[in-house]
């Protein structure tokens, strides 16, 4: 220890851990070990700060996220409450649906994904800020939806089943196929049976492993054999010879950021993939890969240079 | 509604268990992952599978099933982690990218911190808590305890001195 301290240099410790003087002040002050010493305890100070901080914004953020489910969740927990009742409820949703002419639309949020159960047991499995639309009169003859974003369809077989959107009509027996429309890009990847797709009145029959693409009103045919299923139903986000633009977009989508690309090119060609449950993976995967620069900016939003 | 008070189903309750429990998983992940970011996804995670299960666990289960379930999530992350890097280094000829470093914080240390805190003479642990725990200024605390600011300084200069010694020999 010091001998020589004077009467200013009693409290530099003080000084030092409320932020008045520097590292490089302190430095001077003290041995290089007695440094680092308190150098340790000042982050592990903080580090404590950070663990005890309070836990009602995390609760908030738990509270936004589980909103939708605690909904399910109620009217499950009526069902114990009294059969009777449900069973007289049952009867009329029963008939409710019996004579429902009604459109019926689901939706996803950022980062959520859905899997919805058709009136003929098909499937839909909705990814990211996505929706569907259809009306349950006379299904088993028109089976027809709407689609907005991306969506997996595993169809059983029947009669023809449709999927109209903005920019084009797939049609198709029985089969499992992957639609993704967002304003300039449409792409639909066939992963079993055969799938017709008209666009701009030209039909395009679709083999498994086959996909048509348009990107900004541009037609191109692909025939290289994919996975068995979309990667995104596994939780990940893959691509082959796309514009930066539309991973960017699709990162948004999934983790519900907002980027700010305007100093980066981003109609380079990407082929990869990315994780959707884990960020810093993510965006590590895709701009590593590009040897693109990434900010968290203050406002949140994460600029790329 | 559910106004069972011993249902996780009822909001209040499931609310109450948050408050109880969440700091302390927090930290619990936060030494396994080394990461608050991703110790916070896990927290909220294994909340929401509290949630989904909110019929079937009982209030007084509640913490061994959170940090069950948050152990076997950190697991998966893990291995999900390993399996994206190894597939990075397979498929990245060269770069020169620096990880982020980042201090490794050993769960013994913080112990010896808090541990050191509180045997801290009392003047000094009255000015270091009010300083470090309510965020006091070195002017306010000097307000609440009718002494002078450099009195203040002094006291917290010793504490930190005090803490060093103890920390350093344990």
């Amino acid at each position: 220890m010091r001998e020589n301290l004077t009467k200013e240099e009693e409290s530099f410790l003080a000084k030092w851990l409320d932020g008045t003087i520097s590292d490089a002040t302190l430095k001077e002050l003290v041995s290089e070990q007695d440094f680092i010493d308190y150098k340790k305890i000042k982050n592990g100070l903080e580090l404590l700060d950070e663990l005890n901080r309070p836990v009602a914004p995390s609760f908030n953020t738990l509270y936004n996220s589980i909103h939708k489910k605690r909904n399910f969740k109620n009217t499950q927990a009526s069902f114990k409450w009294g059969l009777s009742i449900a069973a007289s409820i049952l009867v009329v949703l029963g008939c409710y649906f019996a004579f429902n002419f009604e459109e019926i639309t689901h939706e996803t949020s950022y980062a959520e994904q859905k899997t919805i159960s058709l009136p003929d047991g098909s499937e839909v499995v909705l990814n990211a800020k996505s929706a569907i639309n259809f009306t349950e009169k006379d299904w088993r003859n028109n089976r027809t939806i709407l689609l907005k974003g991306e969506a997996f369809f595993k169809v059983k077989k029947g009669s023809t089943f449709s999927v109209q959107t903005p920019n084009g009509l797939v049609t198709v027996l029985g089969t499992q196929f992957n639609i993704k429309d967002t304003d300039t890009f449409f792409e639909v990847v066939c992963y079993e049976g055969k799938v017709s797709v008209t666009n701009n009145k030209k039909e395009h029959v679709l083999s498994p492993g086959n996909a048509i693409r348009k990107i900004d009103g541009k037609d191109s045919e692909k025939h290289d054999k994919e996975n068995s299923l979309p990667s995104w139903l596994n939780g990940e986000s893959s691509f082959v010879s796309v514009p930066l633009k539309y991973v960017i977009l699709e990162l948004e989508k999934q983790y519900n950021i907002q980027i700010d690309a305007h100093r980066i090119d981003d109609s380079i060609i990407f082929t990869g993939s990315f994780s959707n449950k884990d960020l810093k993976l993510a965006l590590v995967s895709v701009f590593k890969t590009m040897d693109i620069q990434y900010i968290k900016e203050k406002n949140g939003v994460l600029s790329l240079e | 509604m559910i106004k069972d008070l011993n249902n996780i189903c009822n909001q209040k309750v499931f609310e109450k268990l948050f408050n109880i429990h969440a700091k302390d998983l927090r930290r619990f992940l936060f030494f396994k992952t080394q990461d608050m970011d991703t110790a916070e996804d896990i927290l909220q995670d294994a909340f929401i599978k509290l949630w989904d299960n909110c019929n079937n666990v009982n209030p007084e289960k509640a913490k061994s099933f959170l940090f069950t379930v948050a152990k076997n999530m950190f697991f998966n992350y893990k291995k999900h982690e390993k399996v994206v890097m190894n597939h990075q280094k397979r498929t990245l000829k060269s770069s020169n990218y620096e990880t982020p470093e980042y201090l490794l914080v050993e769960k013994e240390f913080l112990v010896k911190i808090e541990e050191a805190i509180a045997a801290l003479p009392d003047k000094q642990k009255e000015v270091f808590l009010l300083s470090r725990m309510e965020k006091k200024k070195y002017k306010e605390i000097a307000e609440i305890l009718g002494i002078s600011v450099k009195a203040v300084e002094k006291r917290m200069h010793l504490a930190l001195l005090e803490m060093k010694e103890k920390i350093g020999k344990v």
